[in-house]
């Protein structure tokens, strides 16, 4: 299986040096296994225009049959915060059903999963923190994809 | 007899998974001389072979196990190995075959007791993907020298000519039968007829030529959403999208649903696309060299 997900990626990664949507950028992909990737966020008061936010995505062998682990990190230079939005954790896991393996499908791909995070991010109307966000914050221990995620609330 | 040659086999097997190959190579040469009519340990035998890259005992090996149970028989193991030693042979028509009896052969099983893992259909379907895509290149390469060759006889025929008519006009000028200003002039046009002969040859090799053009993609309905690679064993969803046979049965073991519509999908559901994979055998025959193998 290792040979599918290095050769789908290579794949991914050729098509995306070539052109990505608007405010989203490939930053680094040093090897089939990590990349890191930026996203802004146009017309929503909630995400200052000027502010970027990174995200980290893992892949497992197996992918795209599983889905990949991606996650919002914080950085000091340059300054990349973990954005507010009532399914994203301030450690930065995400809680969205594509992500999850009920949700995800192998003809999902980053460029994709780019997309849905930020149009997650454009049509939020609420700047805050999902439910129990510090006590999830202080005692999770456990991957992005083990965790089960309740959703809160479907329609945000 | 038969008991101790199960015994040394069973050695070997304990070398193999050690990764002592030399050693596991020769318990099974002795199980063989023990007992030559047991298809497996010809198999064992070749398995080690390919990883001590020996691929003519390999290929020797896998013959005689299929020999053994029959060329019609359930011993898909012997012909993906096979394949293996033959594609390393650089015979990639014959590893084609062979891959695609040991692909046929876990697709549908000759007998229910064939023992199939479950990872065997795709790393059978990869196998399949890159002996074609090796056939391909092949097959490509030689094409180019022929026609590098058609084209040097061709330039080499045109020099001749022109050396020719400039002999012939130099006899003339010593013959007296032309004047000095009139052989100049003849040799000036002979000499830019054979320059226009060149260049016209060269262009018209140039539109043959696909290392002069642009390479066009694989078109994406022969392309498998999943792995992204061209499709040899399409098969048809309930919605009417087609993915590969070995990543879609990946898919579905992990989760019962359609990839795009999330509608629940079966194993069952899933049909032959027998057009699509006519196209897809036709792309890799059409000799279309200037499509991007690797999209």
């Amino acid at each position: 299986m290792a040979s599918m997900s290095s050769k789908r990626l290579q794949k991914e990664l050729t098509k995306i040096q070539g052109t990505l949507p608007p405010g989203i950028t490939l930053v680094s992909a040093p090897d089939l296994r990590e990349w890191v990737m930026d996203i802004s966020i146009i017309d929503n008061p909630i995400y200052p225009p000027n502010e970027t936010y990174r995200m980290r995505f893992s892949f497992s062998p197996s992918y795209p049959i599983e889905a990949p682990e991606v996650v919002f990190v914080v950085l000091a230079a340059p300054e990349r915060k973990i954005p507010i939005h009532p399914h994203i954790y301030s450690n930065g896991i995400i809680c969205l059903d594509l992500l999850d393996s009920q949700g995800w499908s192998p003809v999902h791909n980053v460029e994709s999963v780019c997309i849905s995070i930020q149009s997650m991010l454009a049509g939020n109307t609420k700047a805050e923190r999902p439910p129990g966000d510090a006590e999830f914050v202080r005692s999770n221990r456990q991957r992005p994809r083990d965790i089960n995620f309740l959703y809160h609330d479907p329609k945000v | 007899m038969s008991y101790l040659a199960d015994d040394l086999k069973e050695k070997g097997n304990a070398a193999f998974r050690n990764g002592q190959f030399i050693e596991a190579e020769d318990w099974y040469t002795q199980a063989i001389q023990k007992h030559s009519r047991n298809p497996l340990i010809f198999t064992n035998r070749a398995n080690v072979r390919l990883k001590l890259q020996r691929w003519d005992g390999a290929v020797n090996d896998c013959l005689k196990s299929i020999e053994i149970t029959g060329a019609n028989s359930q011993n898909h193991k012997a012909f993906y190995f096979l394949a293996q030693a033959q594609l390393a042979l650089h015979h990639p028509h014959e590893a084609l075959s062979s891959a695609l009896t040991a692909y046929d052969q876990v697709r549908y099983p000759l007998s229910p007791a064939a023992k199939i893992s479950p990872k065997d259909l795709e790393t059978f379907s990869a196998f399949v993907l890159k002996c074609k895509k090796a056939k391909f290149s092949i097959r490509d390469r030689d094409r180019l020298r022929r026609q590098g060759d058609l084209r040097a006889e061709l330039e080499e025929t045109l020099e001749t000519n022109k050396q020719r008519d400039l002999d012939d006009v130099s006899r003339q000028l010593e013959n007296l039968t032309l004047g000095q200003v009139e052989a100049s002039e003849r040799n000036q046009e002979i000499m830019l007829n054979f320059d226009n002969k060149i260049a016209e040859l060269k262009t018209v090799f140039a539109i043959v030529d696909p290392a002069n053009h642009k390479p066009r993609e694989i078109p994406d309905h022969l392309i498998d959403m999943i792995t992204f690679e061209p499709m040899h064993d399409p098969v048809m969803t309930k919605m009417g999208h087609s993915y590969e046979r070995a990543t879609i049965y990946e898919h579905l073991k992990r989760s019962p649903t359609d990839p795009l519509t999330r509608d629940p999908l079966r194993m069952d559901d899933l049909r032959n696309n027998f057009g699509l994979k006519a196209a897809c055998d036709e792309f890799w025959e059409s000799g279309a060299s200037e499509w991007i193998i690797d999209w």
